[in-house]
């Protein structure tokens, strides 16, 4: 028997297409084993890697009481935070606050900068979390991720 | 007296000759001539072309002289290669002279070495339509991985019949890995593919030189058992070499037993050689697919580099893929040649080593997988 008669005979296709996808996979994975081996090897090394992810804790940060003049200062600096762009100055928040007429602007942008709804860009202006200032309107408790080097 | 005389005229080489043996006597001379003069693979063409100058002096049969004869010296010899004594042996001398950092540095190019193996599988399907048998076209395609002692290996296995015929074409196309590959590379590359320069590999620590052999065997012989006498001897060789503490076992392999197991292969593969055993239309059908084997199996390395290329961000050069036939380190030197006469600045033996030992890998792995569907 000669030509594709003999091929399909023999089961010679299924044969060279299993024969090739298990050389293909035996160098896959291990191609794929080795290109991991020296990154493992590397936190072998350095366990200090190890520790520094399982450092990483998650601290749960109770908000502190407010009072209800609060809440509604929390609350107009919302609507006034929306307004604003998302990067901003904080002399010019309160610049508005103040013409708004919101009570204590100084005391109550403290306490949203204590609380992490205000916070500093490092580039010298400063950014608002939505999440954390409807948590303080809801009195819900805020997690904090803290980073211990 | 006379009849005396005449008694011992009739049992002398010139009274028994035939041509045939007359044939392999010459091929035998330029296999050693190959070997001396132009250089090419000295080390197996010089015992196989001695080999058949013995296995071809004409013999009275029944002397128990002759190689096929039981109880006869060389029958003992070749012993080692019916029953695949010697390929592992020679793996391990193999394994404890080869340096994986290369491919360490970035196993993506692994994939080359498999790519390459495709050709085992084409050729195995050209056998078979030829009309050989699934066992005989195992072992032919098996040539394609450009590997004696695997060929060897699983043709001992499968059709020992055939040892002679493809033992010499699988050694006799790795000879000549400078004539065939060449203008294969050239047909399926641009002269801008064979110009990329690669990125220099990054530095391999000892630690994963060891581990790897360990990884590899363990990965590949769960994948595919049947190769483990070729693959395990290779791991372990590597192992001896990197673990430094066996420098002495490791020198031992790469150098006592290596060299032992290919003069005994050699010289009794080529002494099955004999005219009437070998010069055989199945000979032939074994050359000519020997040869479409290698090439099939050089496009297929060259190919897939260029369809790496597709995806990858940083290029390599596709001139490597030839690599992937695991003719060590002669493809690999292959490619440096031809990269270089491109670009004389351009260094690619260290990248195309990668491959190289890789295909080594594969065509165990493919010896194994065959093997393991035919029996």
């Amino acid at each position: 028997m000669y030509g594709l008669n003999a091929i399909t005979a023999n089961n010679g296709l299924a044969i060279a297409l299993v024969g090739i996808t298990i050389v293909f996979s035996g160098l896959v994975s291990l191609s794929i084993a080795i290109s991991f081996l020296h990154k493992f090897l590397h936190l072998y090394e350095n366990p200090k890697i190890f520790l520094r992810w399982f450092s990483e804790k998650t601290k749960t940060q109770t908000l502190p009481p407010i009072t209800s003049d609060q809440r509604v200062a929390v609350k107009q600096f919302s609507l006034l935070l929306n307004k604003m762009p998302s990067h901003f100055s904080l002399p010019r928040l309160l610049h508005l606050a103040q013409l708004r007429g919101i009570k204590d602007p100084h005391s109550h942008l403290s306490l949203l900068i204590s609380l992490g709804a205000v916070f500093p860009d490092h580039d010298g202006f400063f950014c608002w979390n939505h999440e954390t200032v409807d948590h303080i309107l809801q009195g819900v408790r805020v997690k904090k991720k803290e980073k211990i080097q | 007296m006379d009849t005396l005389f005449l008694d011992f005229l009739q049992n002398t080489g010139f009274f028994l000759c035939d041509y045939r043996n007359l044939i392999m006597i010459l091929v035998g001379m330029m296999f050693i001539y190959l070997g001396i003069a132009k250089d090419y693979e000295p080390l197996l063409l010089v015992p196989i072309g001695f080999g058949m100058l013995i296995g071809n002096i004409p013999i009275f049969k029944g002397f128990g002289l002759g190689i096929y004869e039981k109880g006869s010296v060389l029958s003992y010899l070749y012993f080692g290669v019916t029953q695949g004594i010697y390929p592992p042996l020679i793996f391990m001398g193999i394994g404890a002279m080869t340096d994986f950092s290369t491919l360490l540095a970035r196993p993506v190019l692994m994939l080359l070495g498999a790519a390459a193996q495709a050709g085992i599988f084409i050729t195995f399907l050209g056998a078979l339509a030829l009309g050989f048998t699934p066992l005989e076209a195992s072992s032919i395609g098996i040539i394609g991985g450009a590997d004696g002692p695997t060929a060897i290996f699983l043709t001992a296995k499968l059709a020992p019949h055939l040892i002679g015929p493809i033992a010499v074409a699988a050694y006799s196309y790795m000879a000549l890995v400078p004539v065939i590959q060449p203008p294969i590379m050239k047909l399926l590359t641009t002269r801008k593919e064979r110009l990329i320069r690669m990125e220099e590999p990054r530095a391999v620590s000892k630690r994963e030189k060891i581990i790897f052999p360990v990884i590899a065997f363990l990965l590949c012989c769960f994948l595919a058992p049947a190769a483990v006498p070729l693959l395990g001897m290779l791991c372990f060789g590597n192992l001896l070499k990197e673990a430094v503490v066996t420098e002495r076992l490791a020198n031992t392999a790469r150098n006592g037993i290596i060299d032992t197991a290919t003069i005994l292969l050699g010289i009794t593969v080529g002494a099955s050689t004999q005219g009437d055993v070998f010069l055989t239309r199945s000979s032939v059908g074994i050359f000519l697919l020997g040869a479409l084997s290698f090439a099939v199996a050089t496009a297929c390395g060259v190919l897939f580099a260029k369809a790496m290329n597709v995806f990858l961000k940083i290029k390599i050069n596709p001139l490597i893929g030839a690599a992937g036939v695991s003719a060590v380190p002669d493809s690999a030197r292959v490619v440096q040649t031809v990269g270089k006469k491109e670009d004389p600045t351009n260094f690619l033996l260290m990248h195309a080593m990668a491959p190289n030992v890789s295909g080594v890998i594969g065509s165990a792995i493919a010896a194994g997988v065959l093997w393991s569907l035919m029996v």
